[in-house]
């Protein structure tokens, strides 16, 4: 992309046009003697007051783009082409010049705020450091939207919620009036509804400070939401940019068209295999003569595999990197769904077996350090649950609300206070983990921890077995002597499936499991379980805190809040018609193209203490003055007399079910 | 996925083949590791490699440095310095060599057990540890021989007491932060049972800084051992022990000073031959 600007626009001191660039900018790294080129040639400019989505798969570049411009790239970086803020280069500046930028011009948000806070300090204080005085601290935490900011400063880090935390930084980002503020992942660890809080918050304070933001993330919903432009990076390079409705509405490139089309919304078609783009990301250590897409790309051409495309203007303002004709592009149909068989309804779900049940499963840890200062939190508090012979359940609901320890509860890692929990035949379930890799362990070999399940077979029997379980999860026979770093997530992941199948078990746990992975491999990973579910039988119980996954892999959604489920029902009817008040503004939260979220206030409540009567209340829009009653006893009721359908609220009409709104699929 | 892709498995960076490339780290950290080895074989060898009888006069005391055929002198009564010397650092090596390994195998245990377990045993078995930790190693030493009577396998066993809790302390780190990991958990579904996911998913992992450790800690070993020795608490007196002779024959400093220097000058060999190859082995186990 050519600039727009001359450079003694750029550089002119009030009526600067363009705030920070990157111009053919390439970073290398060294890792065990082999380079790994993180950015390969990118260009673009951050305009003065925009905000500009940086989307791409893990290992794309995103941060590294974002780091360079802070001038954090670190010492041992090889670096071409200029990354300049407000005209300086920061490639080329000394580590002093880029501190002085960093304080005049810069602001930076990170994923995980407990690693840019110091956990010794208080928050006013660190905010303070960076504002300049005590006052300015108290401001811009009120400004950011801390609840009663004033006592808030003198609280510790840990002693937030991570939405407060994330605020925080922002407040140390934006002191001092910065210029550009880069947001890396700001979001990617809060639930839904506080990322909406935080995204909103985020766009206000770009209109009210006037400065740029540079929006990193792998969610183009997030980038929908938010950006006014929004550039895709594949492989270290733009693939596309433009601005934000051009490039999702009406991509131009087969990368962003394969990213929107295997997207996960809450309109995806369930009863079909998830359409994925074939193949991965490639090895950031790979040499890339020609476009580093055409491996996975449906309508490359011998030349794409010689021809590095440049960006170039297709439409106004709209940049693409391919070498295919725009039309062309548009009128393929650019995902191939993955060779997999369709996900269809399970050929029996017998309802009157259950294959697990809890009943009145309550479960408390004692936590605090030091003596007598123990305190109690509720992580389950009462959950009947009952999952039917070959049912897929999903669990959805915010961090902390138990999602975790009620599967952690019904594989027997964990012991309930009371409550039971029972499974059919009495064999134990089998559970596959968010983190796959730190799931394998290390030093063993495939071939050895799936072999573990196996113990009581000969050797050779053994073999064949791991053999045909890898396979069943369409893995080659070779990945059996690779240990766990030598393989990539997405077939981690499938390893751990592999052991949790190689011998059956009656119910399949599933905590979070795609939620590590890029969309392309989450939805291969969905498919896949779906697949193993019907044909081995199996159930599922699937935790998620997304909903557009629940909603895929599960015939029932389970929400829960605070420890309890306060709605259950089918998953079209939870997730289109939700009835109970949280599990609506879960829904209006889901980031997605062209959709307004409605945001939830307030914070979510702590299970140290749960607020009494209906937990919900404090949040709650609808609460009446009895949600509060300590004598409330809420509880799951059914729905109109069905047995699908319930909520626990006492302000809901329970004497009908609400229509499920079939969303169709875009282009169906 | 219906098609397999092909899968190479990589080879691990320990599996490769040994280079002779004179440029790369690793070449010089398997050359610095190996005089552990190399070392041990002189130890052996040490009768082989003596010219005299080290526990004999055999010529004129107080001999210089290359007359009467010793080439690193004699002492007061005749001995071979050299032959001393070679038997002394054979001595050393091998008494660090025992105490790491006991250490490692006794601290070993108990971390891999405390780790392991967690709760009380933990509790119990980290308490212990840390008592024993914190007793001062040569008065524990005097304490020891004063009860026991001077002996080498007595001032041997007093360092072994205060030295396996470090291993304790080391490999217990280690295997509480391997049993916090879902692969733990995972084994466990697996229906591995305690003393399975002990040895198999959790001891292998706390190994290489435990190997780590310990091959650091040889140096150690070594000067901690002659310090003793110069105290007169090692073996008894016609052995040849390094620190000893060094430090019952200091009066000679200022004339034969090659007497007690040269024992000296043998366990500062010993312990930078023992710490450079330390430092080897930590490179090629971790070379971040
Ligand atoms: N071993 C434990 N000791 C103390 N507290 C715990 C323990 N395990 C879970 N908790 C607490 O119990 C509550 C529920 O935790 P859980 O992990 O089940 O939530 P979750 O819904 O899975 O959340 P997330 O979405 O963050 O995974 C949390 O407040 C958590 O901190
Ligand atoms: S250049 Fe070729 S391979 Fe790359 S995106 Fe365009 S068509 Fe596909
Ligand atoms: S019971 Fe009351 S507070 Fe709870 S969800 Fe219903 S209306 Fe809201
Ligand atoms: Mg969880």
């Amino acid at each position: 992309m050519s600039a727009q600007l001359a450079p003694e626009d750029v550089l002119t001191d009030e009526g600067y046009a363009v705030v920070a660039t990157a111009e053919d900018l390439h970073v290398t790294f060294r890792r065990n003697g082999k380079a790994i080129h993180a950015l390969r040639g990118i260009s673009l400019e951050i305009r003065r007051g925009e905000i500009l989505g940086l989307v791409g798969e893990s290992g794309s570049g995103k941060s590294v783009l974002g780091l360079t411009l802070l001038g954090l790239h670190g010492a041992g970086a090889t670096i071409s082409g200029r990354a300049t803020v407000r005209g300086r280069d920061m490639v080329s500046a000394t580590d002093a010049e880029r501190r002085a930028v960093r304080v005049a011009h810069l602001g930076a948000v990170f994923q995980d705020p407990m690693t840019s806070l110091n956990p010794t300090m208080r928050v006013g204080r660190q905010v303070a450091e960076a504002a300049g005085s005590d006052e300015e601290a108290l401001r811009l935490l009120r400004l950011v939207g801390v609840p009663e900011a004033e006592s808030r400063m003198s609280a510790f880090p840990h002693e937030l919620s991570g939405g407060l935390r994330q605020r925080v930084m922002i407040a140390m980002a934006v002191a001092g009036n910065p210029d550009l503020v880069i947001a890396d992942e700001p979001t990617t660890a809060l639930d839904v509804t506080v990322q909406a809080q935080v995204l909103r918050l985020l766009r206000t304070l770009r209109d009210e400070l006037g400065c740029s933001v540079l929006m990193i993330t792998h969610d183009l919903g997030v980038a929908a939401q938010i950006a006014d432009r929004v550039a895709v990076m594949y492989a270290g390079r733009l693939a596309e940019l433009g601005e934000s409705d051009a490039v999702l509405r009406s991509s131009a490139h087969p990368y962003t068209l394969g990213l929107m089309r295997s997207r996960l919304t809450l309109g995806v078609d369930r009863t079909r295999a998830l359409p994925a783009l074939p193949g991965e990301v490639p090895s950031p250590a790979a040499p890339q003569p020609g476009c580093a897409f055409s491996p996975r790309c449906s309508v490359a051409g011998p030349d794409c595999a010689e021809t590095s495309p440049e960006p170039v203007e297709v439409e106004p303002g709209h940049h693409s990197a391919c070498l295919r004709p725009l039309a062309v592009v548009r009128s393929t149909d650019t995902v191939s769904p993955v060779a997999l068989t369709a996900r269809a309804e399970p050929a029996g779900i017998d309802q009157d077996t259950a294959a697990l049940s809890l009943r009145s499963v309550v479960k408390t840890f004692g936590v605090g350090k030091g003596f007598g200062r123990k305190r109690t939190l509720h992580a389950l508090r009462g959950v009947s649950l009952q999952v039917a012979q070959g049912e897929s359940v999903a669990l959805v609901g915010e961090s902390g609300s138990g999602k975790s320890t009620l599967l952690r509860v019904a594989a027997g890692l964990e012991t309930a206070d009371s409550g039971e929990v029972e499974l059919s035949g009495g064999s134990r379930p089998q559970m596959v983990f968010q983190d796959s890799g730190a799931s394998l362990t290390p030093w063993m070999t495939v071939e050895q921890i799936l072999g573990e399940r196996v113990r009581d077979l000969g050797r050779a029997a053994r073999a064949a077995k791991v053999r045909e379980a890898l396979s069943l999860v369409g893995l080659p026979a070779e990945v059996g002597a690779a240990r766990a770093t030598q393989l990539s997530g997405g077939q981690r992941q499938r390893v751990c499936l592999a052991r949790a199948t190689i011998v059956p078990p009656p119910v399949l746990l599933c905590d979070e499991p795609t939620s590590a992975l890029d969309v392309s491999l989450a939805a291969s990973v969905i498919n896949l379980i779906a697949r193993l579910r019907r044909e081995l039988g199996m159930s599922v119980l699937f935790v998620t805190h997304d909903l557009s996954v629940a909603r895929v892999v599960a015939d029932r959604i389970a929400v829960m809040y605070l420890g309890q489920i306060v709605e259950i029902g089918a998953s079209d009817r939870v997730t289109s018609a939700p009835l109970h008040p949280y599990t609506r503004s879960l829904v209006s939260a889901v980031p997605d193209v062209g959709l307004t979220p409605v945001i939830l206030p307030g914070e979510p409540a702590s299970p140290l203490n749960p607020p009494s009567g209906c937990a919900f209340h404090p949040r709650c829009a609808d609460a009446t003055e009895s949600c509060q009653d300590t004598e409330l006893g809420l509880r799951l009721q059914r729905v109109a007399n069905d047995d699908v359908d319930r909520v626990a609220c006492i302000n809901i009409d329970l004497s009908h079910v609400p229509t499920p709104v079939y969303i169709t699929p875009k282009g169906a | 996925m219906a098609v397999a892709e092909p899968f190479v498995v990589p080879r691990p960076a320990w599996r490769r083949p040994l280079s002779l490339d004179l440029r790369a780290p690793r070449t010089w950290s398997i050359i610095g590791a190996s005089l552990f080895a190399v070392m041990t074989l002189i130890a052996l060898a040490a009768p082989l490699l003596s010219p005299h009888d080290p526990l004999v006069p055999v010529g004129i005391p107080l001999a210089a440095p290359g007359h009467g055929g010793f080439l690193l002198g004699s002492d007061s009564i005749g001995r071979d310095v050299l032959s001393r010397c070679l038997y002394g650092m054979r001595a050393s090596w091998f008494a660090a060599l025992v105490v790491i390994a006991g250490g490692f195998l006794i601290g070993g245990l108990v971390g891999l057990v405390a780790g392991s377990s967690g709760g009380w045993i933990d509790n119990l078995l980290m308490r212990i540890t840390d008592g024993f930790l914190a007793l001062p190693a040569p008065v524990l030493a005097i304490a020891v021989v004063a009860s026991l009577g001077p002996s080498f396998t007595h001032t041997l066993i007093a360092v072994s007491v205060v030295w396996w809790p470090f291993y304790a302390r080391i490999v217990r780190g280690e295997i509480s932060k391997l049993a916090a990991r879902p692969h733990v958990e995972a084994a466990r579904l697996a229906g591995a049972g305690r003393v399975r996911i002990a040895l198999r998913h959790l001891l292998p992992g706390a190994l290489p800084a435990a190997v780590v450790t310990a091959s650091l800690d040889v140096g150690n070993l070594v000067l901690a051992l002659a310090g003793l020795s110069f105290l007169g608490l090692g073996q008894s007196a016609p052995a040849p022990e390094l620190g000893a002779d060094s430090a019952r024959n200091l009066s000679l400093l200022l004339q034969q000073w090659w007497v007690p220097v040269v024992p000296g000058i043998a366990v500062a060999v010993l312990a930078v031959i023992a710490n450079v190859a330390g430092d080897s082995v930590r490179n090629l186990i971790d070379p971040e």
